[in-house]
């Protein structure tokens, strides 16, 4: 395990080292970055100047639902800066037979393709997500219990953990074709259900989209549990959906795994 | 096939009746076709290997010939792990290749002439320190070896300047270095000289020599450059339309597959209109050069009556070219397989 942190510590610090190499690129990219961020967040101050409230007695009125915009960025920032620069170059590599030299290190091979560069200007994002957190949560009508402090962090892990699973699932699939260029378009699709409040899913088209982006592809879960927990009481139902999180992470994890190794199995390799 | 006396732990590699093949979609050209092809697709198997039996001693350095599509570099990704194949066996220093065991890895490298495995915006040094946490190697022994390197191949002043601001040339000498680092006893080497320079070929094969010298690795090499085969390999494989053809010496080769010498002469005066002719066949006459093929049982009877027929300034005897043998024997493999199979595609993937 320590030789995974150095290892990955190693790939983090080359990866900052070639980011200040080109430091007007990083730069333009914080800032492309935070112009989009700032957008979306003038955008639901215009829904908020029309509603006091997303849902009618759902609880997100507009503090608790700038801490939901917060977790989300936070989340985001952590799967943008960790793992998404490398999932997207994995088509790259699996149609030039890039993967090749990943094969034939003495490492795990999922580590080494999931975790091997790294995008510190996504993590502009991610600082402002935890300022507009503090901000947010000062305004709380009532402070959140300890008790929601205390799990606020692990469900942030448990969320990027779901996410992560589905990226190298999606990971998987190119391996398997051997070229996948929709796999970010997907992942964009997919992950966008996740940056609205579960409750906007509702009638007719809503309930079943609700079921599936919470049982099956558990997307619904990422940012809402997490941030529930801290914008609103921990009712027996919302304990319900921390232990259905916990557990969404590590199927997500295994499984990821299991189609991952299955994937590699199946690796034709290309032309030299 | 190679006969040799080694032990069974001496034996590094050990194949048995391994393939490869492929099931690739035929796609038929056209746009309507393509439409079509959505619907109902048209699969054809290409066999990239189709049995091949090998085993490599301790220290051997092997070179494998063969034609593009012929199987070598399928046969390098079975032997390094990267792919699995469809049957048979393979095992190196003991262990079975595809199971992508860490104690394997670490044991071997894998050069690819034709794709990079160092980091493409960072410093070689850099990708030097990333392979040192990958292998643990010590980090004493790490700055020994790698200086050692940098140093038999003089490319202390390239380690801080990004990869992809290299030379070819440059490029490939680190990534030797790079796979040489962890020590490997096995070192597969898919044509690493493809596109480099006379003086940069010559360099990489004194380090090959040197390197596989001093540590007795066991080298597995795939080259079209029959200069790299004379210049470093004593064993010769040639590879077509995935079956070994021919398992031998490199000596060997020249006596199975050729039955003439050509003899060169620098004579005084150009020769007279099909006055060398009689001599021997395939016959060439530029000014005062002539250059025959003559039958090797003959040579030594035919020699001295050239030698007297005209005065000649100077003379040499040489096998056949080694290109021109492997030429020849990738012709006739082409001409047999296209009689036995001609409807199915051959060729590596």
């Amino acid at each position: 395990m320590r030789r995974y942190i150095k290892i990955f510590s190693t790939f983090a610090r080359a990866c900052l080292v070639r980011d200040m190499t080109f430091r007007v690129n990083f730069l333009l990219e914080c800032l492309t970055s935070l112009g989009w961020m700032s957008m979306n967040l003038a955008f639901y101050l215009l829904i908020f100047s029309f509603t006091p409230e997303i849902g009618r007695g759902s609880g997100w009125s507009r503090e608790p639902f700038f801490a939901f915009v917060a977790t989300g960025l936070i989340i985001n920032a952590i799967v943008q800066t960790l793992f998404m620069p490398s999932a997207s170059e994995l088509t790259e590599m699996v149609r030039t037979g890039g993967l090749d030299s990943v094969l034939v290190r003495p490492l795990d091979a999922q580590f080494l393709l999931s975790m091997h560069r790294f995008d510190f200007s996504s993590m502009a994002n991610g600082l402002v997500g935890l300022g507009l957190l503090i901000w947010a949560v000062l305004r709380f009508p009532v402070a959140p219990p300890l008790i929601a402090w205390l799990l606020y962090p692990l469900l942030i892990v448990c969320g990027v953990a779901i996410l992560y699973g589905l990226i190298i699932m999606l990971a998987a699939a190119t391996i398997l074709m051997g070229r996948n260029q929709s796999l970010y378009d997907f992942w964009f699709y997919i992950t966008n259900f996740s940056r609205y409040p579960a409750e906007i899913y509702a009638g007719p088209w809503g309930d079943p989209l609700r079921t599936v982006c919470t049982f099956v592809i558990p997307i619904l879960l990422v940012v809402n549990v997490p941030a529930g927990t801290l914008a609103r009481p921990l009712s027996g139902e919302a304990w319900g959906m921390v232990v259905l999180t916990f557990a969404a992470a590590g199927i997500s994890i295994g499984l990821s795994r299991i189609v991952f190794q299955a994937a590699l199995a199946r690796y034709r390799s290309a032309s030299s | 096939m190679h006969t040799s006396s080694e032990t069974k732990s001496d034996r590094v590699i050990e194949v048995n009746d391994l393939a490869k093949e492929y099931r690739v979609y035929d796609k038929p050209e056209g746009l309507w076709a393509s439409v079509r092809g959505l619907f109902h697709r048209k699969n054809r198997i290409i066999h990239a290997l189709r049995g091949v039996d090998l085993s490599v001693g301790r220290g051997e350095f092997l070179a494998m010939l063969g034609p593009n599509g012929a199987g070598k570099t399928t046969f390098l990704k079975l032997l390094s792990g990267i792919i699995t194949p469809t049957r048979g066996t393979a095992r190196v220093l003991g262990h079975v290749p595809w199971d992508r065991a860490d104690d394997f890895r670490r044991r071997f490298a894998l050069v690819m002439g034709q794709k990079n495995q160092l980091w493409w915006d960072l410093p070689a040094a850099e990708s030097f320190r990333l392979h040192q946490e990958i292998y643990r190697i010590d980090p004493i022994r790490f700055a020994k070896i790698r200086d050692e390197l940098v140093d038999m191949l003089g490319v202390s002043h390239l380690l801080g300047q990004p990869v992809r601001e290299l030379s070819l040339g440059e490029r490939m000498k680190l990534e030797l270095i790079a796979a040489l680092l962890h020590e490997p006893e096995v070192l597969f080497l898919d044509e690493p000289t493809i596109g480099l320079d006379v003086v940069a070929q010559h360099t990489i094969h004194e380090f090959l020599r040197h390197i596989q010298k001093q540590r007795s690795v066991t080298v597995v090499l795939t080259t079209h450059y029959m200069k790299d085969v004379a210049a470093l390999c004593e064993r010769v494989v040639v590879v077509t339309h995935g079956s070994i053809l021919y398992d031998g010496s490199l000596e060997q080769i020249v006596d199975r597959f050729t039955t003439h010498k050509v003899v060169t002469l620098d004579l005084e005066n150009p020769p007279a209109a099909g006055e060398m002719e009689r001599f021997g066949f395939s016959c060439e006459v530029h000014g005062p050069r002539v250059s025959l093929r003559i039958d090797r049982s003959r040579i030594a009877d035919v020699l001295p009556k050239l030698l007297a027929s005209q005065p000649v300034r100077d003379v040499s005897v040489e096998d056949v070219p080694l290109e021109e043998i492997v030429a020849g024997l990738f012709r006739g493999a082409a001409k047999r397989q296209a009689g036995t199979d001609p409807d199915q595609e051959v060729g590596a993937v």
